[in-house]
């Protein structure tokens, strides 16, 4: 369905980030200099600058959920992938997003707080906790919402994987 | 007693059906049966080009000679021809050319032709004067003068601005409206309200009569032969869908109608917007009739007319819907030139319909120098309200085709076990029409025939090559559709390397710039582009220079801005989307 191309054209490769370097301090956001322009807060600064977790995860590893969800109206797709452990507890996650500077901070952000938690914990994350922590501009927030769809969407998968299993065996 | 009641009864009748046949040229007579395809000659386009309304069209033909329903308001400026060129003597058109590739700030001096024209009609629509404060909240300000700007504004940042300007970049999507237009609504409302074409008393004849004369308004901005070849409707998409169903439905009753069959061909492009694709695939889903697609040009510039040209039609071809110009390339296609080759190598009763959502609020479009069989706008991108647009049709054909909706109006006579239909328009205007909006737009030609719609054109030609050679030297964008110096619409749809164009979009609002972002409903144009979206900038009359100077520069400081914080990244695509490394099988791949 896709052209080579632009397969080609959606796949940016972002190398390994050097220890040292630091994001841009822009604290209040106006970092031009003349001043007085504002764009997103610091918080989605630092997640699109520094995403945290981006990779993969084998998809077809039975420990491994996988929420591919999209918005084809804006144009944003996320894929977050979670590593659950025999108790449930969410060891890894990872997530590759095709979006916009929000999108990619929310389930930047979402991964960074599904990990550690138990799969039934993380479906009470809801897109408005993401949007305040990232302090979204109100046009953004359905990019949240995409995020908090990735994580459900990840573990609707990881528990209908452990349901075939259990019924298989 | 019942003699009075009965004369009263009869003078009544009459005065209704005498109400009823002003209101449509003809009497209403069952549809007559269209002669067979081998009678057709098959017609090309007419030499003529421009020729006067022909007498049957008339402002307010039928209406009795009384304005008081509708005036034709002039613009509160003066706009004639002679005024603009006053104090600038016009720039030779090399000027322009010889300095673009040389000194950056070749636009600094840049003087248009016609500089006046924004400038003196930004007074006629309130909207303009929108300014946001340094929360970003938007206010009205009477003050109309940009170098009014609050020093400091609410106590905030000094040096910085406090408050902007509205800067609206995006009439492609909706164009304002002048107070003319809203003053016509709230005149319908207020002094007229009332059903059309079935009332005998006066609130009912003065609707009437400003509904109607909109239509002759159309039909006369069109250059249309009769006015009963405009049918009202809530806009283009609406009209092509119209068009669509009608061909493509089995009504009972033993009329033929012109029909499109299992077998049958429909041509459209892989460049159209969805509003001109959908409908044809639902035509085609429930023909069984065959959509074929000429495809995008691989050099970005619309669909590639050699290839229609090149064996896509064929005798089995009955309808051919393209668009006149691109509201994502700004591309404006050779319409008569394709006219001609459809005529000569199609089926003989092929149908023609011409997009023209693009083209008729921004120059002439004649409908019988085009030598199409339909042609769809909308009227809220022409400065009038929402909810109306029209469809043109040549009136033998539009009395040959089945109704789109059924109810009201669009009846001769109604029985139990089958009903007759009126002719076109009444045919495809069923229930109350959109009577406020309708006369909002006759409000609207005239406003715009005020200024002149050559004048306009004019104007956008050079605005537009302005934006295009403006944007040309923004470093890391590219514009999409025609390259400098082929003339194109004002507008530009372009993607950037290091930025999404939906954080461009939220970005420039910021700064008080409105350009959209996305897809413009063209995701197959898109898809064949290879982006998965992009922003784009769109004026009209009502822009000056200053504002594509301002947008200008808020892009680039947006731009500047992210490619400050990307510098740790590779970027390998154009969209400004960050994927992932690829060092794992799992190769990420966008839903659509």
């Amino acid at each position: 369905m896709l052209a080579a191309a632009s397969l080609r054209r959606v796949a940016r490769i972002a190398h390994s980030r050097c220890p040292a370097f630091a994001p841009v301090a822009v604290g209040d956001t106006n970092a031009t200099a003349g001043g007085g322009r504002r764009g997103y807060h610091e918080n989605i600064i630092e997640h699109y600058e520094n995403p945290r977790n981006v990779g993969s995860l084998d998809k077809n590893d039975d420990d491994v959920g996988t929420g591919l969800v999209g918005a084809p109206a804006c144009g944003d797709v996320m894929k977050l992938q979670i590593k659950v452990d025999e108790n449930g507890i969410i060891q890894d996650s990872k997530f590759k997003t095709f979006g916009c500077g929000s999108a990619i901070a929310s389930s930047s952000v979402a991964t960074e707080w599904v990990k550690g938690k138990h799969v039934d914990e993380v479906l009470a994350i809801k897109n408005t906790d993401i949007a305040a922590h990232l302090k979204l501009p109100p046009v953004k927030l359905h990019c949240s919402m995409l995020a908090e769809d990735a994580i459900r969407a990840s573990v609707n998968d990881w528990k209908a994987k452990k349901e075939a299993k259990n019924a298989a065996a | 007693m019942s003699i009075t009641n009965n004369r009263h009864a009869i003078a009544i009748f009459a005065l209704h059906l005498t109400t009823t046949l002003s209101a449509s040229s003809s009497f209403s007579l069952p549809c007559p049966s269209p002669p067979p395809p081998s009678s057709r000659v098959r017609r090309r386009r007419p030499t003529v080009i421009a020729t006067p309304p022909t007498p049957s069209i008339r402002a307010c033909s039928f209406l009795r000679s009384s304005s008081s329903s509708s005036s034709t308001v002039p613009p509160t400026s003066s706009l004639s021809d002679d005024d603009g060129n006053d104090d600038d003597p016009p720039p030779s058109s090399s000027s322009s050319s010889s300095s673009s590739s040389s000194s950056s700030s070749w636009w600094k001096d840049y003087k248009f032709n016609d500089p006046h024209l924004a400038h003196s009609v930004i007074g006629d629509f309130p909207i303009l004067s929108t300014r946001f404060d340094a929360d970003g909240k938007m206010t009205s300000s009477s003050s109309l003068v940009d170098d009014e700007r609050d020093a400091g504004g609410g106590g905030g940042t000094g040096g910085g601005k406090a408050d902007r300007r509205l800067i609206y970049l995006d009439s492609a999507a909706t164009s304002h409206k002048p107070s003319v237009v809203t003053d016509a609504l709230i005149s319908y409302y207020e002094t007229m309200n009332s059903n059309v074409h079935r009332g005998a008393h006066a609130l009912s004849r003065e609707s009437t009569e400003a509904y109607e004369c909109a239509r002759d308004k159309v039909a006369s901005f069109v250059n249309a032969r009769d006015r009963n070849e405009v049918i009202f409707t809530s806009g283009a998409t609406e009209a092509i869908n119209l068009v669509a169903t009608s061909l493509s439905c089995r009504e009972g009753g033993g009329r033929e109608y012109r029909l499109i069959g299992e077998g049958d061909e429909i041509l459209i492009t892989e460049a159209e917007h969805h509003s001109n694709i959908v409908p044809w695939q639902m035509a085609a889903s429930r023909t069984g009739a065959t959509l074929r697609y000429v495809p995008a040009s691989s050099v970005s510039d619309g669909f590639d007319v050699s290839a229609l040209m090149g064996g896509l039609v064929n005798d089995r071809t009955k309808l051919v819907s393209i668009q006149h110009v691109s509201n994502v390339l700004g591309t404006i296609n050779p319409i008569g030139d394709i006219v001609d080759y459809v005529r000569d190598n199609a089926s003989p009763d092929v149908l023609i319909l011409l997009d023209a959502c693009q083209s008729v609020p921004h120059m002439k479009v004649d409908v019988r120098a085009l030598g199409v069989d339909f042609v769809v706008a909308s009227g809220h991108k022409m400065c009038g309200p929402t909810g109306i647009g029209f469809l043109w049709g040549r009136e033998d054909v539009l009395n040959g085709m089945a109704p789109y909706k059924g109810g009201g109006e669009m009846i001769d006579e109604v029985y139990m076990d089958g009903s007759t239909y009126a002719r076109s328009p009444a045919r495809f205007e069923a229930g109350t029409p959109p009577i406020a909006q309708a006369i909002g737009l006759g409000a609207a030609i005239d406003y715009i025939n005020g200024i002149g719609i050559d004048r306009i054109h004019e104007y956008e030609i050079e605005l537009g090559d302005y934006l295009r050679r403006r944007l040309e030297d923004v470093e890391g964008v590219t514009v999409l559709g025609p390259r400098v110096g082929v003339e194109r619409a004002a507008l530009c749809s372009f993607v950037s390397d290091v930025v999404h164009p939906s954080d461009l979009g939220t970005f420039l609002d910021l700064e008080g710039v409105a350009i959209r972002s996305g897809h413009h409903c063209c995701q197959p144009l898109h898809r064949a582009l290879g982006h998965s979206h992009s922003a784009r900038a769109s004026l009209y009359f009502y822009n000056t220079k200053e504002d594509v100077d301002d947008f200008v520069s808020a892009l680039e400081g947006t731009l500047g801005f992210f490619r400050s914080l990307t510098s740790g990244t590779t970027v390998d695509g154009k969209d400004g989307n960050i994927v992932a490394e690829t060092n794992d099988d799992d190769p990420f791949v966008p839903l659509f």
